[in-house]
């Protein structure tokens, strides 16, 4: 060993010329990978969140950076701020250095919160799984638990290998995640440049620009918003597909589907930023994933749904459509409150940090939507029906939920519980529209909880946004907006029509392309390989036929040898 | 010996299990069945849906006695179970050949 480093270095000493042309050869290689400009990743959490984070409760930063641009028109007033503010530092270096500890706590707050909300998201689940299982037959009910736990697996596999990397792959390109650090090293676009970006490039499984402290905090918080679009797509084809066609919908969801779209509004894509191009407001707004999650699984489960057609014996020969009622109302209303209590993670989490005051405001309207939403269905159903049902009121409370989702940091408490109330009356609508009109056998009402309310929650943003969160939101109106400092997002009740349009457009837009790209997907699978189970396991309940295994085994008569 | 099975509303079950145990019934056998009679089915809601439930839940009691103490264990059956509404149930009484306890193997009266 002794030998081998005397040796090397004697080479080296013998060989000053070549040494000293390898060294240069890679300062040039360094400074060319490694530009001062080019940000490295950091995986070990030490080089995130420094005096640069250290912000005051507007989001100003104690320090100044240095100016670079000398032709821009403020560089002169800029210049003067810098030189201010090395000055101050110089006389007080203690202050300097306090600055980056505080950047550094800042940064470990939003961890923690964004971390653990990432972790009430994920219970949501749970939640999916005991609601959509507890609306089915009893016979299909070990059937639900499988779909609802490979989900979670497989489409987290695809999210990882891929699916990050296009949806915030370019993240800091347009929308860097400040609170977390601004992942700076997640800053190519695959498809698309500037503010046309379509698709992200940077940190396929993980490696490279995403193996970074920030990338992985907010890994865990988006691949839980992920899974929730997966899981939606289970309450609509449920008790009829077969599990090597669900498997290969999840994929596709965690890859493509999900990511692309998510891309557009929250990696820096360009409906995001259709606020600085096309002069649309703040661009398309989506805070929490109204659309972004919840409209993608809804939508993307009704193309299933047709695409599979109803159950047996849904519809009678007349045309007339059959209840099929479920079999177990204690998981549906404890799933349904797992959720709610999910939920408290899902909108007060996306500001990706606790150091945004915002999260009260968001966390009672997200609770007031839910309440008013779910009073709605149950008084709706009792004056059609006579009576009230359960699963409706569950329902109508998961519709208030997702619809708002996407205004819930911009509006009011008092505009939450109108658009709860608006959610409640519009899944009742949709429910009975699915049933009665369209005929998409729909066994949990996912597709009017999560797609259409969804979609009416984006566009809730555009009428109830009342100005006084989201200034400066994907880069708008950071100064003034609409003539006045500090305004935020604003809706069409407040006086800015243009994003009330760009609102319609987007969630139009998300349904269309959810409903679109799996119809035409898995058309294409179903015509190579059914996805359905044959009729005879369908009539039987598919635990036994598909997985060899019941929910109840306790109700069949066995024998032990 | 006779065999007594009575279908009666699951909700009367308590009262009917107290007037046998007054005159000292002290084997009985209780079955969930379902069923309808003249009082048939009824409709119900489920998500807007209208749907039939055919098959009213109801318990069928078994009781096997000597033939002098039938009528005594139908009357106490009867003031347990009666509401007047349609649906009470029905009571039906049948003769009996043979009852063996298993235990001892005793058979006929002596095993009732």
């Amino acid at each position: 060993m002794t030998k081998n480093v005397v040796r090397r270095s004697g080479g080296w000493a013998r060989l000053p010329g070549r040494a000293v042309l390898l060294v240069g050869l890679l300062g040039v290689l360094l400074r060319t990978g490694f530009a001062a400009d080019t940000p490295k990743p950091d995986p070990a959490g030490i080089a995130t969140g420094d005096k640069t984070t250290a912000v005051d409760a507007g989001g100003n930063a104690f320090a100044v950076p240095e100016p670079t641009d000398k032709t821009a028109p403020d560089y002169a007033k800029n210049k003067k701020d810098f030189d201010e503010y090395q000055a101050q530092a110089a006389r007080e270096p203690l202050a300097a250095k306090l600055a980056d500890s505080v950047g550094h706590i800042r940064i470990a707050t939003n961890f923690a919160w964004t971390l653990n909300t990432g972790y009430l998201v994920l219970f949501m689940q749970a939640g999916f799984a005991l609601l959509t299982c507890g609306l089915v037959r009893k016979k299909n009910a070990a059937h639900l638990m499988m779909l609802n736990f490979a989900a979670y697996v497989f489409a987290f596999l695809a999210y990882y290998a891929v699916g990050y990397a296009f949806q915030f792959g370019a993240v800091a390109v347009n929308a860097a995640p400040g609170n977390l650090g601004g992942t700076p090293t997640l800053n190519h676009f695959l498809i698309g440049s500037g503010q046309w970006g379509f698709l992200g490039g940077n940190g396929f499984f993980l490696s490279g620009p995403a193996y970074d402290a920030g990338s992985n905090c907010l890994m865990l918080f988006e691949v839980v918003f992920m899974e929730t679009a997966g899981y939606i797509i289970v309450g609509s084809i449920c008790e009829r597909i077969n599990f090597w066609g669900f498997l290969l919908c999840e994929l596709f969801i965690g890859a493509i589907l999900y990511p692309v779209f998510g891309c557009w509004v929250w990696g820096g894509g360009w409906l995001s930023q259709v606020g600085a191009t096309l002069n649309m407001g703040h661009g398309y707004v989506d805070f929490a994933g109204s659309t972004v999650v919840h409209a993608v699984g809804g939508f993307t489960a009704m193309a299933l749904a047709v695409i599979l057609g109803p159950r047996l014996g849904k519809y009678g020969k007349d045309g007339k459509p059959r209840a099929f009622p479920a079999h177990n109302l204690v998981y549906v209303v404890t799933g349904t409150f797992i959720l709610l209590f999910g939920w408290m993670g899902f909108n007060p989490g996306s500001t990706l940090g606790a150091t945004d005051l915002r999260i009260s405001v968001i966390a009672v309207n997200t609770n007031l939507a839910a309440v008013a939403g779910s009073a709605t269905a149950l008084f709706f159903w009792y004056l059609l029906f006579g009576k009230p049902d359960v699963t409706m009121a569950c329902n109508g409370m998961l519709a208030g939920l997702v619809a708002i989702t996407a205004p819930c940091a911009f509006v009011s408490p008092t505009s939450a519980v109108v658009i709860g109330t608006l959610a409640g009356l519009l899944v009742c609508g949709g429910v009975l529209f699915n049933e009665r009109v369209s005929k998409i056998d729909d066994p949990c009402g996912a597709i009017s909880v999560h797609g259409f309310c969804g979609w009416l929650g984006a566009v809730c943003v555009g009428i109830f946004a009342d100005g006084t969160y989201g200034s400066g939101w994907n880069g708008i109106g950071a100064a003034t907006y609409l003539g006045h400092a500090g305004q935020g997002v604003t809706g069409l009740l407040h006086g800015d029509t243009r994003q009330f349009f760009c609102q319609l457009g987007g969630a139009t837009l998300c349904a269309v392309w959810a409903f679109g790209a799996t119809f035409v997907v898995f058309s294409i699978v179903n015509k190579i390989k059914s996805m359905r189970v044959p009729p005879e396991v369908e009539r039987e309940g598919l635990d036994i036929p598909e997985f060899g295994m019941s929910a109840y085994p306790e109700d069949a008569v066995v024998t032990v040898d | 010996m006779k065999r007594i099975d009575s279908i009666i509303r699951p909700q009367n079950l308590d009262a009917v299990k107290e007037n046998l145990a007054a005159i000292g019934v002290q084997a009985l056998t209780v079955t969930e069945v379902r069923g309808f009679g003249r009082q048939k089915g009824h409709t119900e809601v489920y998500r807007g849906t209208e749907y039939a439930v055919d098959f009213v839940p109801k318990i069928m009691l078994t009781i096997i006695s000597s033939d002098d103490r039938a009528k005594e264990i139908v009357d106490a059956i009867v003031a347990g179970a009666r509401t007047g509404k349609m649906g009470d149930g029905k009571i039906f009484v049948s003769p009996l050949d043979e009852v063996v306890r298993i235990r001892t193997g005793e058979h006929g009266d002596a095993a009732v």
